[in-house]
C-alpha cells in the first residue's frame, strides 16, 4: 500500500497536478480577451505588469490592503492558514527528504518546532474558516457544501499529519492516510475550486492590468488597494 | 403573448417607438407585459458561451465564497446588513445561477434578475476592491445586464434611454440643432456681462473639442454657458461638434451594447472630423466612462483609447488652475465647510482623484474643505449611480439606497457640497428632497464662474 | 403698447394676483396673450419623468397629459375668457425660469408677466441648488420688460396715474427711465423719479454724518434734473425725489406715499454675486415688497 501511494501514485498525482495547474494557466490568459475584458492588455505591457505585480503582491502582505485591514479578523485566519498550507508541503523535513530520494531536489526546510506552529496554526485557522461559515449570516448565505467539502480536502492532509506525527493509534496508517489526503489535494488543485491556488495569481493580475491600463494606471494614480 | 406590444426583445430605434414607450404612463402596461415575456434560453446560452471568457468563468469559479466584499458594498449596509446584498451573493444567485443551468431559467427568475441587477447594485465597482481574489462584481452586473437587456428584462425608463440614442444619438429628444440653438441662445444671454463670449461650432484643428450631456441642452443650459465663459476667460481655442456632442450614454446603464457603439462612434467621428488636439467632456462621471473608458473598446479601437486624448472637465479645470489661465479671486473662495462627492465613474475607475483637490485647494479658503469619509477612489456610490436614479419601478430601494450618502455628509457638517457628476449632483439633489438635510449642491462650473479674476480687456465696459 | 404678453402662471391660487393684472392689462390694450404654463419640472434623474408642480405628483407627460393640463387651465381661468380676448394657452415641461424664457425667445412678447413665485414647492428644491430662483432669472435674462405681481395688494391695473420710476442712474436705468416715459406718455400718467441714498453703514463703510447726507441728497437731485428733467416735462406732471435709507425699503415707501400705480426699474444682472443670490438682489426685494406691480428691465 506505501508503496504504491509513494510510487505509481505519487507520481501519477504529482504529474497530473503540475501539468494540470500550468495548462490552465496558459488556458487562463489565452483566454483573455482585450474587447470582452475591455482592456487593451498587449497595448501597454508595461504598463500593465506594473499593474498586476502590485495588485499581487499588495494583498499578499498580511494587513496590507484596505481589505485585510477592514477585515482583521479573517485576515488573521486566512493568513494561519494559508502560511501552513503553503509553506508546510514545502518546506517540512519530511517531505524535503522525501522529495530529494524521489526527484533528487530539496528546498530548504523549516525547523522542526516551526513546522509544528504552522501547522497547529492552520488546523486551528480551518476551524475558525468553518466557524465563520456557520455563524456569520453574510457567509454562510452562500456557503455551499461544496466550500466545506474543499476545507476538508485541504485541511485533512494535516490533520491526518498531526496525528502521524504523535503517533495517535497506529503510525504506518496514519502515514498511508496522510500521504493519500495529500495526493487527493494535489489532484484536487487543478479541477477544483482550490485552483485558485494559482489562479488566485491570474485572477489579480488580470484585475491589477485593468486598473494599470486603463481605470488610471496609465493616468498616473497607482490603485490604492 | 410572449412578445409584448411595449415589452420585447426588439430595442427601440424609431422616434414613433419612443412617443409610444412613453405612452404608456410609468410603464405600467410595459411591465404587465414582462410577465408574460418568453425567455429565450438558446440564445441566452450561446450568448454565454461566446461571451463568457476566461476572467468571468475564473471569478465564478474561485470565489471562496468568504464574504470580505460584503461590507464593501453600501447598498448590503443601508439594507441592514442583508446577506442577500452580499455582491458575491448577489452576482452568484443570478449570473451564477443562469450559467449553471444554461441558461434554461424561467421569466420570473429573469425578473429577479433584473430587479438585484438594477436595484441592487449600481456598478460602483466597490467590492472589487475588497475582494482577496480581485473578482469586480460591478462588471459582472455590467455584463448581466447587457444578457436581461437582450432578453428584453430592462426597467422601461433605460429601454427608452436606450432607444434615445439609437434615434437622436443623445439620451433624451434632443436634435442636433437643438444642441447648436440652445448654445447659441445661451452665449448670447451672456455676451453682455462677458464681452466677446461665442460659440465656435465645427472649427476644425482646434486645441478643444467639448461634449456635453443632453440634459443640459434640455433643462439646464445654463451649464452650456458656463462652460463657454470658462472656456473664453481661459482663453481657450475651443469648439463644439454640430453633429456627435453629447457624451453621455443611457445604453450603457441599459446593457445595450449595440447603442454604446453607435453612441461613442457619433462622437469619434466628430473627433476624426474636426481633428481637434483634444476632447473634454463636461461634468459628468458615466459619460466619461462611456465615451473615454469604455468606448474605445465597443467602437473595437485595440489600443483602448478614443481618436484624440479625451479628459475629463476636472482635469482640465484643474490643468486651468494651475497653470493660471483661469485666476480666482481670492475674496470670493468658499469660506463655508464644504464637502466633495467622488464620483466611482472617474475617481474609482480612472483615478482622477488629485484633478478635483486641486480644484478644491483654489477655490476653497484653506481649512474649509472637509472630506467624506472614506474618500477618494474607496467613496460610496452617491447612491444613484449604474441608472438607479432614473428607475421609477425601484424609487424606494433608490430612497435607501441614498441613505450611505447622506450620513457621510452629515458626518462632515458641511452643507454645500460639490458633485462634479450629473448623477451624483441628482442623486444628491433627491436626497435633499427625501430626507431634508438641509443641504446645498452644486457643480464646479457654476461656482468657479463666480469668483473668477476676469482679465481687464475681458471686462465688460461699465 | 403691449401687442404681445407672454404671462407665466402656475394656474394656481399663487398666480391668482398676477393673473387678475394679466387679463386687464391684455383686454385693455387688446394685446394677444400668450398663457403659459410649466408643468412640471424634470424629476428622476435623466428619466422623462417629472414632478407635477400642482399635484406634486410623479408623471410621465405625454400628448394625452399636456391636453388635460391645457384644458384645466383653460377651465381655471374660465372667468376671464371672452371672445374679446386674443389668447393661446402652452404648457412646457423643464425648469421653470428657462422654460419661461425659452418661450419668450420664441414668442419675443413685448412683457413677461410673471406671477407670484410660479411653481412653489414643488421646485423648492431646485431652489436651494445654485440655480437661482425663477423670479430671479427671469428679471436677470428677459429680453423684454418683466412685469412682476407679487402681493395681493399689487393686483390692481385700473387707469393707471402714477408711476415711480427707481433709478441709480446706470445705464440700464437710462434704457428704464425710456421705457417708463413711453408708458407714462401713453397712459398719460404722472411720472416720478425717485433715488434712493444708499446709507447703510456696510455700504460705504463709515457712517456719513447729516450734514454730509443732506450734501449728497442735494448732488443727487441735481443729477436727476440734468439726467430726466428736459424730458420729464413733455409729461403731464412729474416729481422728482431723493431719500435716504435702505434702497428698497425707501423705495417701496416712496411708491406707497405716491400712490403709485406701478413701479418702473432697471435689474443688474452683473451684480448678482453669490451673496445677493441668497439674500435676494435690490429689486427682488422690492418686486416682494412693492404694494403695486413691479416692472424690471435688463437691457
Ligand atoms: C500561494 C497560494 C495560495 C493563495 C495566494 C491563496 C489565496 C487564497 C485566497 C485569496 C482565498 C480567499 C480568501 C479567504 O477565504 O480568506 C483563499 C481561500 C482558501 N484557500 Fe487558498 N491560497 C493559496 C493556497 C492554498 C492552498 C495550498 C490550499 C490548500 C491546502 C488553500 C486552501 C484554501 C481554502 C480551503 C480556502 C477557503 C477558505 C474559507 O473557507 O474561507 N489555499 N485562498
Ligand atoms: S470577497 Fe471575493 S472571494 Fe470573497 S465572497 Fe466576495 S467575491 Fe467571493
Ligand atoms: S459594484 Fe458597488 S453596488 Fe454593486 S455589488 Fe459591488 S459594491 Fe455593491
Ligand atoms: S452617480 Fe456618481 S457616485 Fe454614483 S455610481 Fe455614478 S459616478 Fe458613482
Amino acid at each position: 500500500m506505501h508503496d504504491l501511494l509513494t510510487g505509481v501514485f505519487f507520481w501519477i498525482t504529482l504529474g497530473v497536478c503540475l501539468i494540470g495547474m500550468l495548462a490552465r494557466f496558459i488556458m487562463y490568459f489565452r483566454g483573455l480577451s482585450w474587447q470582452l475584458d475591455r482592456v487593451a492588455y498587449t497595448s501597454y505591457p508595461a504598463a500593465g505588469f506594473k499593474g498586476a505585480v502590485r495588485s499581487i503582491y499588495k494583498w499578499l502582505i498580511p494587513f496590507g490592503t484596505y481589505g485585510w485591514r477592514t477585515q482583521p479578523f479573517i485576515a488573521i485566519a486566512f493568513f494561519g492558514f494559508h502560511l501552513g498550507a503553503v509553506l508546510i508541503p514545502l518546506f517540512l523535513l519530511g517531505h524535503n527528504l522525501f522529495l530529494r530520494e524521489k526527484l533528487g531536489i530539496s528546498f530548504f526546510t523549516l525547523n522542526a518546532d516551526v513546522a509544528d506552529i504552522f501547522t497547529w496554526m492552520a488546523v486551528a485557522s480551518a476551524f475558525f474558516l468553518v466557524l465563520r461559515r456557520l455563524v456569520l449570516p453574510e457567509v454562510r448565505i452562500m456557503t455551499t457544501r461544496y466550500d466545506y467539502f474543499i476545507l476538508l480536502v485541504s485541511i485533512a492532509p494535516f490533520i491526518t499529519g498531526l496525528l502521524a506525527r504523535y503517533q495517535v493509534g497506529e503510525y504506518s496508517f496514519w502515514l498511508n492516510m496522510h500521504i493519500f489526503c495529500g495526493e487527493l489535494l494535489l489532484i484536487a488543485i487543478p479541477f477544483t475550486k482550490l485552483s485558485h491556488v494559482f489562479l488566485f495569481f491570474a485572477s489579480r493580475a488580470q484585475l491589477g492590468m485593468d486598473f494599470g491600463i486603463k481605470r488610471g494606471g496609465m493616468k498616473g494614480t497607482k490603485m490604492a488597494w | 403573448m410572449p412578445e409584448g406590444k411595449f415589452c420585447n426583445k426588439k430595442p427601440v430605434d424609431t422616434a414613433e417607438g419612443i412617443n409610444e414607450l412613453l405612452s404608456d404612463t410609468s410603464g405600467n402596461d410595459y411591465y404587465k407585459e414582462m410577465k408574460e415575456l418568453e425567455v429565450d434560453s438558446d440564445l441566452l446560452w450561446k450568448t454565454i458561451q461566446n461571451t463568457v471568457k476566461s476572467r468571468m468563468k475564473t471569478w465564478l469559479e474561485i470565489c471562496a465564497h468568504c464574504g470580505m466584499c460584503a461590507d464593501s458594498c453600501f447598498l448590503y449596509e443601508v439594507n441592514g446588513r442583508d446577506p442577500k446584498q452580499v455582491p458575491a451573493y448577489k452576482i452568484q444567485s443570478t449570473l451564477g445561477e443562469i450559467i449553471r443551468k444554461k441558461g434554461k431559467v424561467d421569466n420570473e427568475f429573469m425578473r429577479h434578475c433584473m430587479e438585484v441587477a438594477w436595484a441592487q447594485c449600481t456598478c460602483c465597482n466597490r467590492c472589487g476592491m475588497y475582494c482577496p481574489h480581485g473578482i469586480d462584481t460591478g462588471i459582472m452586473f455590467g455584463y448581466l445586464r447587457g444578457l436581461l437587456y437582450q432578453q428584453g428584462f430592462v426597467p422601461w425608463e433605460l429601454k427608452i434611454g436606450a432607444g434615445m440614442h439609437r434615434v437622436y444619438r443623445a439620451q433624451m429628444d434632443v436634435t442636433d440643432a437643438d444642441f447648436v440653438d440652445t448654445f447659441e441662445w445661451m452665449v448670447e444671454e451672456y455676451e453682455d456681462d462677458y464681452p466677446g463670449l461665442t460659440v465656435p461650432v465645427d472649427v476644425e484643428g482646434a486645441d478643444i473639442m467639448y461634449t456635453v450631456n443632453a440634459r443640459e441642452v434640455k433643462h439646464y443650459p445654463e451649464d452650456l454657458a458656463e462652460a463657454a465663459i470658462l472656456f473664453h476667460i481661459a482663453g481657450e481655442n475651443w469648439t463644439v461638434p454640430s453633429k456627435g456632442w453629447e457624451e453621455t450614454s443611457l445604453a450603457m446603464f441599459a446593457g445595450d451594447w449595440a447603442a454604446c457603439k453607435m453612441q461613442v462612434e457619433s462622437v469619434y467621428a466628430a473627433m476624426e472630423r474636426l481633428k481637434p488636439k483634444r476632447m473634454i467632456g463636461t461634468e459628468c462621471g458615466h459619460a466619461h466612462r462611456a465615451t473615454v473608458v469604455e468606448g474605445p473598446y465597443w467602437a473595437g479601437r485595440k489600443n483602448g483609447q478614443p481618436p484624440v486624448e479625451s479628459i475629463h472637465y476636472v482635469e482640465w479645470l484643474a490643468e486651468a488652475l494651475n497653470t493660471g489661465k483661469l485666476k480666482i479671486d481670492p475674496s470670493k473662495r468658499i469660506k463655508e465647510p464644504v464637502t466633495l462627492q467622488d464620483s466611482c465613474n472617474y475617481i474609482r475607475n480612472q483615478g482622477l482623484k488629485k484633478a478635483t483637490r486641486d480644484i478644491m485647494k483654489h477655490i476653497v479658503e484653506p481649512g474649509f474643505f472637509i472630506e467624506m469619509s472614506p474618500n477618494k477612489e474607496h467613496n460610496y456610490c452617491c447612491g444613484g449611480g449604474g441608472g438607479f436614479n432614473g428607475i421609477g419601478l425601484f424609487r424606494k430601494q433608490r430612497n435607501i439606497a441614498l441613505i450611505k450618502k447622506r450620513d457621510q455628509i452629515l458626518e462632515t457638517g458641511a452643507k454645500l457640497v460639490l458633485a462634479p457628476c450629473h448623477n451624483c449632483w441628482d442623486a444628491i439633489r433627491d436626497l435633499e428632497e427625501v430626507y431634508e438635510i438641509g443641504i446645498r449642491w452644486s457643480f464646479l462650473k457654476p461656482v468657479v464662474v463666480k469668483m473668477l479674476e476676469i482679465p481687464e480687456h475681458l471686462r465688460p465696459e461699465e | 403698447m403691449f401687442k404681445k404678453i407672454l404671462f407665466a402662471t402656475s394656474a394656481t391660487g399663487a398666480s391668482d394676483h398676477a393673473a387678475r393684472v394679466a387679463f386687464n392689462i391684455a383686454k385693455s390694450y387688446q394685446s394677444h396673450l400668450n398663457i403659459f404654463h410649466v408643468l412640471g419640472v424634470p424629476s428622476r434623474g435623466y428619466s422623462q419623468v417629472v414632478v407635477d408642480v400642482k399635484t406634486k405628483e410623479r408623471v410621465d407627460v405625454d400628448e394625452d397629459y399636456t391636453a388635460w393640463v391645457t384644458e384645466d387651465i383653460r377651465t381655471y381661468y374660465e372667468k376671464y375668457l371672452d371672445e374679446s380676448l386674443n389668447y393661446t394657452i402652452d404648457v412646457a415641461v423643464g425648469v421653470p425660469a428657462r422654460e419661461i424664457l425659452r418661450q419668450a425667445k420664441i414668442l419675443k412678447p413685448d412683457l413677461i408677466l410673471l406671477g407670484g413665485s410660479t411653481g412653489d414647492e414643488g421646485e423648492s428644491v431646485y431652489k436651494k441648488s445654485s440655480l437661482g430662483s425663477t423670479l430671479q432669472k427671469v428679471a436677470k435674462s428677459a429680453n423684454c420688460p418683466v412685469l412682476f405681481v407679487n402681493r395681493p395688494a399689487a393686483s390692481f391695473w385700473g387707469g393707471l396715474s402714477n408711476i415711480v420710476f427707481g433709478t441709480d442712474f446706470s445705464k440700464i436705468s437710462d434704457k428704464a427711465f425710456d421705457f417708463a416715459m413711453k408708458v407714462a406718455k401713453t397712459l398719460d400718467c404722472e411720472l416720478s423719479v425717485f433715488h434712493a441714498l444708499d446709507i447703510s453703514a456696510l455700504h460705504a463703510g463709515k457712517m456719513l454724518n447729516q450734514d454730509e447726507i443732506e450734501q449728497q441728497i442735494r448732488e443727487s437731485l441735481r443729477k436727476i434734473r440734468s439726467r430726466y428733467e428736459p424730458r420729464l416735462k413733455e409729461l403731464k406732471g412729474y416729481s422728482m425725489d431723493v431719500w435716504e435709507g435702505i434702497p428698497f425699503i425707501e423705495i417701496v415707501k416712496y411708491a406707497r406715499d405716491k400712490q403709485a400705480d406701478l413701479l418702473i426699474m432697471a435689474h443688474h444682472s452683473r451684480k448678482i454675486s453669490s451673496e445677493d443670490i441668497r439674500l435676494g438682489g435690490n429689486v427682488e426685494q422690492v418686486i416682494v415688497r412693492a404694494g403695486c406691480p413691479v416692472i424690471s428691465i435688463n437691457k
